[in-house]
Parts: structure tokens; sequence; C-alpha cells
């Protein structure tokens, strides 16, 4: 039976990537002393080293163990999920990533307060960044816990401690450089994980596809339904929204969009999204074939799956349990490790875009108004940092039994809802004034917040109501088009003096965009 | 110094603005509509979707899933060839920096 006793080569395995990732910290922190290296590594990262940083991100958690877990109970649907990721990417690097980084230094606030009212445009930006990060958080942290818990027998309050500690040490000692690297290494040791699983995996079928989707459908209880779609939704509505929240929710997550700013240029840029692509295309196509297999080779197994198809310790442990069907005691503790570090890594990155919306956005430029040196900001950000780190230490313990799934839902449709409308007007439309931009994120947030507590996730599931009084599970086809309608309406409603002054600077910013910093001072 | 908005009305600055755009809002427009239609069109043609493409169990959804990842990929390849031209060439032709 899983959770028997901790597992020696997991517990090996993962006490050599903490003693790496705090040799990385001790290294980093030496280099890390101004603002500067603090928040964007001193923009010293090559394309190559970002886009492993990037794809590191993104194949979370939630894709290594959610995908599989989900395409375990539902089947093909979670394909959704698996392209949007990767269409998502795309489109990031086509519409965004050199404007990005020709306009940014340290965090996204940078492309929004460009032109519009900054100390405004900078506290919507915290605020959007942290209604973000501390919900990604806590759900990573108690995903995290709840890991632990099942594969190393570790009390849950020592797992969360663990993860937080280091998260917090990684960050507050060594900036984005010890985050960057700590992501680089761990996307390395998934990207061969993942590959080692699907060989194995694929091995027990002799390489034939035909066969492993097949026995897919014979083992699930369902059958042939999950090789089709509408195992997981089938109305049209639920299905937009979460294309969109995929499609405009990544553009608009803080930790993410602060990786543009650690790249020298908007050339390197470019070229760290052709990484990430890559890689996490590839990824992609590895973690959907390891989702069927595991449905043929785990369901029936009472080890892992009772009688009426419930996973043990739930649908995220599907992926650390095939490790252990296909590759044995020793394989199974390599993949647990992976997991916990690909965590860790993750919640570093989450937890340093929260502190730079803190310390950077928040204290220097609102309440203090620029008016801070370099290096007591540099101070602030570390303090900010430790206690960002308690409080969400704090909130994992207390929040132990909150469902995961839904705070990962808010997370991804608030960046979509609140922070991409921003982002993205900001960018390419002229007319968005100040007004516009407050009143139009201060809908999203609202909305999205509202539309989920009412959704039969929160309002049935999670409260014990009868009937849903928003009929669909995500929100964000509702919360992005309020968004965007009250931006456009209210912008250009506006005939104030600040309007004028917000519509005059587009062509000066769209010049800075589009030849960057240097171009346009020679 | 050159000033900003004066290299905003510069005709090669337009140019360059111009084409830089098309190919932005063609590429994205085009994956983002596939995309949704991908999205779309499992709902309303499940049944053809849930057919098998290959072999007896590999169906149509699944393999067009992971075409338009295939799509994807070889579209970003061709912006940062072709349009990373674009964007490091500087405003009057000139290589800005190798």
């Amino acid at each position: 039976m899983i959770g028997s006793g901790p597992n020696v080569s997991a517990i090996l395995v993962f006490i050599t990537f903490i003693l790496a990732s705090l040799g990385i910290t001790y290294w980093a922190a030496k280099r890390t002393r101004s603002t500067g290296e603090f928040y964007t590594a001193g923009s010293k990262i090559t394309g190559a080293q970002n886009g492993f940083a990037l794809a590191g991100d993104f194949m979370s958690a939630a894709s290594f163990l959610g995908v599989t877990g989900l395409i375990f109970i539902g089947g093909a649907d979670a394909l959704l999920f698996v392209v949007g990721v990767i269409v998502s990417w795309a489109f990031i690097l086509f519409a965004f990533a050199e404007r990005m980084r020709n306009l940014g230094r340290y965090t996204f606030a940078d492309i929004v307060a460009f032109r519009l009212q900054p100390e405004r445009l900078r506290t919507f930006a915290a605020v959007g960044a942290l209604t973000v990060a501390i919900p990604y958080l806590i759900a990573q942290m108690v995903g995290a816990g709840s890991l632990i818990e099942t594969l190393f027998g570790l009390p849950y309050f020592v797992a969360v401690l663990v993860v937080g500690g280091l998260m917090t040490i990684y960050v507050a000692f060594g900036g984005m450089l010890a985050t960057t690297w700590v992501q680089v290494v761990k996307a390395g040791l998934l990207l061969a994980g993942a590959t080692a699983l699907f060989v194995l995996a694929m091995a027990q079928f002799g390489f034939d596809f035909e066969a492993m989707f097949s026995n897919a459908a014979e083992a699930h209880p369902r059958g042939r339904i999950i090789l089709g779609p509408g195992g997981l939704y089938d109305d049209p509505i639920n299905v937009i929204s979460i294309a969109l929240a995929f499609v405009c929710g990544t553009a608009g997550l803080p930790h993410v969009l602060m990786r543009f700013f650690t790249v020298p240029d908007a050339k390197q840029a470019r070229r760290s999204i052709g990484y990430a692509v890559v890689i996490i295309g590839y990824f992609q196509c590895l973690i959907v074939v390891v989702g069927f297999a595991s449905i043929g080779l785990l369901m029936g197994d009472a080890d892992y799956v009772d009688a009426s198809g419930r996973i043990a310790g739930g649908a995220n442990m599907v992926s650390v349990y095939l490790s252990r069907v296909v590759g044995g005691e020793l394989f199974y503790g390599l993949i647990s490790a992976v997991a916990f570090a690909t965590i860790l890594a993750v919640v570093a990155g989450i937890l340093l875009s929260a502190s730079a919306a803190v310390a950077h956005d928040l204290y220097a430029k609102v309440i203090r108004r620029g008016d801070i040196s370099d290096s007591d900001e540099v101070k602030v950000s570390r303090v900010v940092t430790v206690l960002l780190g308690i409080g969400t230490i704090g909130l994992s313990l207390w929040f132990k039994d909150i469902n995961v799934g839904i705070l990962a839902t808010i997370a991804l449709a608030v960046a979509a809802s609140v922070n991409f409308p921003a982002i993205f007007l900001a960018l390419f439309w002229k007319d968005l004034t100040t007004r516009g931009a407050v009143a139009g994120g201060i809908t999203g947030l609202v909305v999205v917040v509202v539309l989920i507590i009412l959704s039969p996730v929160v309002w049935v599931s999670a409260l014990g109501n009868p009937i849903a009084i928003f009929p669909y599970s995500y929100p964000t086809l509702f919360s992005i088009g309020a968004a965007f309608f009250v931006t456009i309406a209210v912008s250009l409603s506006d005939k104030s003096k600040r309007a004028q002054t917000d519509r005059a600077a587009y062509d000066v910013q769209t010049v800075r965009c589009e030849l960057g910093p240097s171009e346009a001072a020679d | 110094m050159a000033n900003e908005s004066e290299i905003f009305s510069d005709p090669d600055f337009q140019r360059l603005l111009a084409k830089r755009s098309r190919w932005r809002w063609s590429l994205s427009g085009a994956l983002i509509g596939i995309y949704f239609t991908y999205c779309l069109a499992g709902i309303y043609f499940k049944d053809a979707f849930s057919q098998p493409a290959i072999g007896t169990s590999i169906t149509w959804g699944i393999v067009l899933g992971y075409l338009v990842i295939a799509l994807a990929i070889v579209l970003s390849m061709v912006y940062i060839r072709v349009i990373g031209r674009l964007y490091d060439v500087g405003l009057h032709g000139r290589e800005s920096q190798q």
C-alpha cells in the first residue's frame, strides 16, 4: 500500500536537490546586491536559460500531476488544457514578448504605468499581482503538503514548513538569480523524469500506441467515451471560458511576465520564448500519452484505485503511482522527488513576483514616490519576502482542506480578467485612459470573484446549496468581457485632463515598444 | 538624440510598424482562431471527433489536438526566423547589434 513508510530513494534524491538549490542560493546571494539584480538578475540571463526557466514555471505540478489526473478521470477533454497552454505561449511570442521587454524594467506594472497615471496604475497592478500570486501560492503549498504527507510520511505542517521555508530562503537571499537557476535545474530534472516515465510506460505496451489507447478504453469504466471529446465538458460556454482563460491568463501571470525582464534585450526575450514553446510542447505531448497509459496500467489495481474508481490520495497522484508500477521503488522515489522539486521551484518564482509587487510597486514607487536608495529597496524587498513567506505558510496551514483546484482556477481567471485586459489595451489601444484601466480592472476582479462564489464549484460543492446561481463552472468568458467592456466604455467617455496626457503619450510608447530604449535614444 | 514623436511620424517607422503589426495579428489571429475552432468542434462534431483516425482507438480529437500543438510550434519558429529579422534590423535598415 502507498504511504506505508518513507521511501529511501525519494528522500536521498530530495535531500540532494535541496543541498544543490541551497548551494545555488549561496552563490546567487553574493551576486545579488542591487534592485536590478534582486528583481531581474541584472538582466543577464541568456535566452536559452530563460527559456528553460519559463518552461519550468509552466511544467508545474498543475501539468505534471494535474493533467495526467484529469486524463485519468475524463480522457481526451484534457487536451483543451494541453493545447491551450502551448497556444498561449505562441500568442505571447507573437504579440507581447519583444514589446514587453522593450518597455519594462522589473514588473508588469512598468508596462501599464508607462503612459497612465503611475501611482494609481502601480497600486492597481500590485493588487492584480497579489490576487494571482497568493491563491496560487496557497494552492501549490497545500498540494505539496498533502503530496509529501503521502510520499514521505512527514506530517502536513512539517511539509508546509519545509516548502515555505526553502522558497523564502531562495528568494530572500538569492533573488531572481537563484529563482531562475533553481527553476532551470528543476526543468531539466522534470524533462528527464517525464521522458523516462513515458518510455517505461510505453514499454509495457511494446511501444504500440494503438494498443495503449485501446487498453485505456477497455480498462476505463466509461469505455470509449474517454477517447473522444465530452468526457469532462459538453457545453460551449464552459469550453470557451476555459480556452479564454488559457489564451489570456498566461499573458497576465505576474511571475511569468517578470521573466521577460531577466534577459538583456528584445532579441533574447524572443529567443527565450522560442525555447519555452519547444520544451513545453514536447512535455505536453509526453504527458498526454502518460495520462492515457496510466488508465490501462492503474485502473483495477486495488492498491491505487478503489472499486468505485476513486484514486487513493486524489487524482494528482496518478503520475507518481504510475512511476511505481512501471519502474519499481527506485524510480517511484525519483519521480516523487522530482514532483516535489517542481512545486518548490514554482512557488519561489511566484513569491518573488509577489514581493516585487509589494516592495517595488507599492512601497518604493507609490508610498515613497521613488524616493528610496537602491540598497534600502533591496533590504525592504528581503523583509517583504520573509513576511510574505511566513504569511503564506500560515494561510496554507489554516486552509489545509481547501480545494486546490478552486484556488488555481481563481488565480488563472484573475490573471485573465484583471491583468490581461490592462496590459493588452495599454500596449495596443491608444485611447486607453487611467480611469478606464482602473474601472475595468476593478470590474474584472469583482465579476470573477462573485461568479466563482455563485458557480457550482463553490455554491453547491463547497457551500452545500442545492442549485448554483451562476450555472457555469468557469467564469472567464463573462469576466473578461465585462472587464474589456467597462475599460473601453469608461476610457471613451473620459474627458479629463489626465486622459489627454494618457492618449498623447501613446506614440512615444509605441516607438519605445518597437525599437527599444537604445534605438530610440540615439 | 532623436525625438520619439519625430520618429513616430517618420514614414520609415510607420512602414516598419505596419509590417510588424500585420505579422503579429495575422499569426495570433490564425492560431487562436484554430484553437477555438478545435475546442468548439469537439462539442458540435462530437461523433466525428470520436471516430478513429489511426487504427481503431486513436481518434480524430486526439490527432487534431496534436496537430494544433505542432502548428503552434511551427508558427513560433516561423515568427522567430522571419519576424525576428524585422525586429533586429533597426529603423533605417541597419543592424541594431549583432
